[in-house]
């Protein structure tokens, strides 16, 4: 970088004309950092499902289209109640994913923040959807509730369609607990919305274990809401025949524009490349970071996403009982991927242990693709399918890794 | 730290985006001038240079700027027309975004989907874009610097372009007027303008207005 | 965007291409009459394109854009086909996302509108073809009918995917033979108007674009019922020429035999109450402020 990018620095201050003002419901238009770091947090004991309806209370969104899926089916019918409160201007149940996403994509060319839900199959029945919404710069933000793919079935938790969405060019961020998914929905939409990002996002979460625990969350009050989205501030043309140029398709062939047409395309894939990599310096700002690091100068270390995290901190503390000591990587953001910070943070360590919800080990591959001496990096360990992952089974891998004795698990089912 | 840079091309057969070569754009108040952050002051200074330098300077106004869509749009095309006049630069209009068929006009138009037509036939070796959609602007900026040695230089309304060899940010009719002194301060130090005699082209609804030293122009250049 | 704000910035209106000047000044945004007969006379909304000479798409795109009440108000959504290489030279801001989506696309893009715009009337057209709209896309189709989005949907029928080079599609005619349907098609033309008049369109139009009023007169009613009422559908065979072995000059013979008596394409249309009630007090008004010009100007000539 030309720069390096300070966590202590605030994203830039939002410069609505209706900043200050309120809304129908009267809600204070208020800026993202005044949200979150100036204002007054509350706690609430809410299940996930009931925290993505609360972020989006707070999150000024003109249109959400929903489509019923285990487990991200109450989530959906929640922001449906807001929608009948009078906190949204449309929402509907689409058809099925496929359509849902084109109507969000509808509603995103038409000048509105748009805000919708998917999991597992939906998320592949929709699939065509989303590198035609990074490609047309639509900042639709997708909360995607990780579950199992077929065949077989499973609406039990699962990670392995995340790997599905890392060449769409959306964002892809990877909540832990309930509480990030909530900073992560309100952030996600700023940083998405940036002129100079402008591409969707999706906000992972692992579904039930996040969808339908409850767990403490600290909330803003309800208050306070989002600046609304500016569809001038735009990279693109809105769809809207108020803004030039008229003579405008959203998006061309631009394969048969000539000579190097080819070469015209390529550089818009690039573009969209590009814009994910300049939601780095917002999404630093506004997450503090896309990793966060706990002894991670250890020699033994665990890098992790999601609710892997949460089981990994629990399984450090098992292992520090007996006087093993571990260090912990939290990755916030797989897309973009936090290469630098990855790099730096493993510097030290011998051993690097990448515990996921998949058979794939995605994750694994993604950590020892940047690094030096990947040889260090154990891939696992690993359940899919919705079994849970008990912290017991990655202190006992990780011993076993490093040469000690111990007892078998039996499978946890 | 990245060791690139964001200098005039030609650059390669399809170019690396600056950003994913870790280019970072700048922050309020600050602008960039070859991938390096700068404050935004002494960037004027530098773009005044540019425009100075070069022997066919041009301005690529686009659909922002070019229609009058809200208020403020006057505003900004009167401050870009005075520094098009004050420099001298040409205006060379980027009137939409479509792929045109069978090839568009280059002596007159600039297309983001081949802009270095463009570049190529009017010898152009600095320009600023100015309202142009930041997208399409960077498709253009990154073909420019794959192919042509044009030194490209963006006075953007939102974030700026790190595939421009150097950009503004939050741009506004003042900041343009700003540029306008900065060649104006240069003038009065004693630096020409090495611009290479030109005259303008105007169109009408039939087509080109020449005069006969146009048409003259037009003729040798071909 | 009122026709008041087409215009180009002072400073810049001698640079710009001279098609960009005769659209400012010559092209029928705002025009409360607009219609075919504007078509030589006035500037066109498309600027050029490259389907095959001939091509019945072509001038029904030209019909259609001549006839649409509100042009500076219009977007519309359009689907992967010949029609997309039209799309990027049509001054009327338009989206093609992915075939078959373009009913969805449009219950989204139009709802948005209406809460974006609530004062302003934001008309939303969809224009594809019969692959897009009756095999790949007949779930988006069919459900944004069933949910009364209130948008026109226009198909251009040529009785099959074109643009791929001749494929059979659910419009083709039973024992026609075409690519993917070597021994010809088993299944007869799937029987769209009904299908639309079933799923709750409140004006349905089924014709050729042999005639342009008739073309225009059909465009108008389906846009007008679509602000008020719901959502409306027409249908209009624009023969491939090339897919079925004819020259340039012959695609309107072909379109005028189908719709001879007997004809698949005979004119026909599907028309609520409610949808007619307002189409005939359109009418009367227009008729009303039609004559009331007439004799102005009159008495302005003798005056």
């Amino acid at each position: 970088m030309n720069k390096p990018v300070s966590t202590e620095k605030r994203i830039i201050a939002s410069q609505h004309v209706k900043l200050g003002q309120q809304n129908a419901k009267g809600q204070t238009y208020t800026d993202v950092n005044d949200i979150f770091y100036n204002s007054e947090q509350k706690p609430v004991f809410f299940t996930g499902s009931e925290v993505i309806k609360e972020a989006i209370r707070r999150s000024s969104v003109g249109t959400s289209v929903a489509y019923p899926i285990t487990p991200q089916s109450e989530a959906a019918a929640l922001i449906g109640e807001l929608y009948a409160e009078g906190y949204l201007d449309e929402y509907f149940r689409g058809e099925s994913e496929f359509a849902v996403m084109g109507q969000c994509a509808g509603a995103a060319f038409g000048g509105h923040r748009v805000f919708t839900t998917t999991a597992g199959p939906g998320t592949l029945r929709a699939m065509e959807n989303f590198p035609m919404w990074a490609g047309s710069r639509l900042p639709i933000q997708v909360c995607v509730t990780c579950r199992g793919v077929n065949s077989p079935l499973s609406i039990q938790p699962d990670t392995l369609e995340m790997h599905y969405l890392l060449e769409t060019g959306m964002l892809v961020w990877h909540a832990e607990t309930a509480q990030d998914l909530f900073d992560f929905i309100l952030k996600g939409f700023i940083v998405a919305e940036q002129p100079d990002v402008h591409v969707p996002i999706a906000t992972c979460c692992d579904g039930f274990f996040v969808t339908h625990t409850k767990d403490t969350v600290q909330l803003p009050s309800e208050d306070l809401c989002l600046t609304p989205y500016d569809p001038y501030k735009s990279p693109v043309t809105v769809m809207d025949m108020e803004s030039a140029p008229i003579r405008m398709m959203r998006d061309p062939f631009v394969m048969k524009s000539n000579y190097i047409s080819y070469a015209t395309h390529a550089s818009w894939q690039q573009e969209v490349h590009a814009a994910v990599e300049r939601s780095r310096k917002h999404t630093i700002a506004l997450l503090g970071g896309l990793i966060d690091e706990i002894n991670a100068d250890r020699e033994i270390l665990i890098v992790s996403s999601g609710t892997a995290v949460s089981q990994s901190r629990e399984a450090i503390r098992l292992l520090e009982q007996e006087g093993i000591k571990v260090g912990l990587v939290k990755i916030k953001t797989i897309r973009p991927f936090p290469t630098e910070e990855i790099r730096q943070v493993t510097k030290n360590a011998k051993h690097i242990f990448v515990p996921e919800f998949n058979v794939a080990g995605w994750l694994a591959r993604e950590i020892k693709a940047i690094i030096p001496d990947n040889d260090r990096v154990y891939v696992g360990p690993h359940v899919a399918g919705g079994m849970t992952m008990p912290s017991e089974v990655i202190r006992d891998e990780i011993k076993q890794h490093l040469g000690m004795k111990v007892d078998t698990l039996a499978s946890r089912g | 730290m990245s060791d690139y840079k964001v200098l005039a091309g030609p650059e390669a057969f399809l170019p690396p985006s600056a950003a994913s070569m870790g280019i970072v754009l700048p922050d309020p108040g600050e602008a960039h001038i070859e991938g390096t952050i700068v404050p935004e002051e002494g960037a004027y200074e530098h773009c005044a240079k540019k425009i100075l330098e070069a022997k066919v300077p041009t301005i690529f106004p686009g659909p922002l700027v070019l229609w009058k869509w809200n208020d403020h749009v006057a505003e900004k095309a009167a401050a870009i027309k005075e520094l098009a006049d004050e420099a001298p630069m040409r205006l060379i209009p980027m009137a939409d975004y479509r792929p045109k068929y069978p090839k568009i006009e280059y002596e007159v138009e600039i297309n983001p989907n081949h802009p270095n037509l463009t570049i190529w036939h009017n010898k152009i070796d600095a320009c600023i874009f100015v309202g142009v959609h930041c997208h399409q602007a960077n498709l253009a900026l990154k073909i420019i610097r794959g192919g042509t040695n044009c030194y490209t230089m963006a006075m953007c309304a939102q974030a700026g372009h790190e595939d421009a060899c150097m950009s503004f940010r939050d741009a506004s009719a003042e900041k343009i007027k700003k540029l306008t002194e900065a060649v104006k301060k240069l003038k009065s130090q004693g630096v020409k303008s090495q611009a290479i005699e030109f005259t303008q082209f105007k169109m009408d609804r039939n087509g080109l207005v020449a005069s006969a030293a146009v048409i003259e122009e037009y003729e040798n250049a071909r | 965007m009122s026709k008041e704000k087409i215009q180009l910035c002072d400073e810049f209106a001698d640079i710009m291409p001279p098609e960009y000047q005769e659209l400012v000044e010559n092209a029928t945004y705002g025009k409360q009459d607009r219609g075919w007969k504007d078509i030589g006379s006035s500037k066109e909304l498309i600027e050029q394109h490259s389907l095959c000479a001939g091509c019945p798409e072509s001038i029904a795109f030209r019909y259609i854009l001549a006839s649409l009440p509100a042009p500076e108000d219009t977007v519309f959504v359009g689907s992967t086909g010949c029609t997309s290489l039209v799309f990027p030279h049509v001054a009327v801001q338009n989206i093609h996302s992915l075939f078959g989506n373009q009913n969805a696309i449009a219950s989204g893009l139009k709802r948005t509108l209406k809460a974006r715009f609530p004062d302003v009337e934001k008309d939303v057209v969809v224009l594809a073809g019969d692959g897009a709209t009756v095999d790949i896309g007949l779930d988006m189709t069919m459900q944004s009918w069933f949910r009364q989005e209130k948008f026109t949907t226009i198909c251009f029928d040529n009785e099959l995917y074109a643009n791929t080079g001749g494929q059979e599609s659910g419009l083709m005619q039973k024992g026609f033979v075409a690519k993917m349907a070597p021994k010809g098609k088993s299944f007869d033309k799937v029987r769209l108007a009904e299908i639309a008049r079933e799923a709750g369109c409140a004006y349905v139009a089924m014709l050729t674009v042999s005639k342009p009023n008739r073309v225009e007169e059909a465009i108008k009613n389906a846009v007008y019922v679509a602000r008020e009422i719901g959502p409306t559908f027409v249908q209009l065979y624009t023969p491939c020429i090339l897919e079925i072995g004819k020259q340039s000059m012959e695609g309107l013979d072909e379109m005028k035999d189908s719709e001879t008596i007997g004809g698949r394409f005979v004119q026909k249309e599907f028309v609520t109450e409610e949808a007619q009630k307002l189409i005939d007090s359109i009418k009367a008004e227009t008729k009303v402020r039609k004559k009331a010009a007439k004799e102005a100007a009159k008495a302005a000539k003798v005056g």
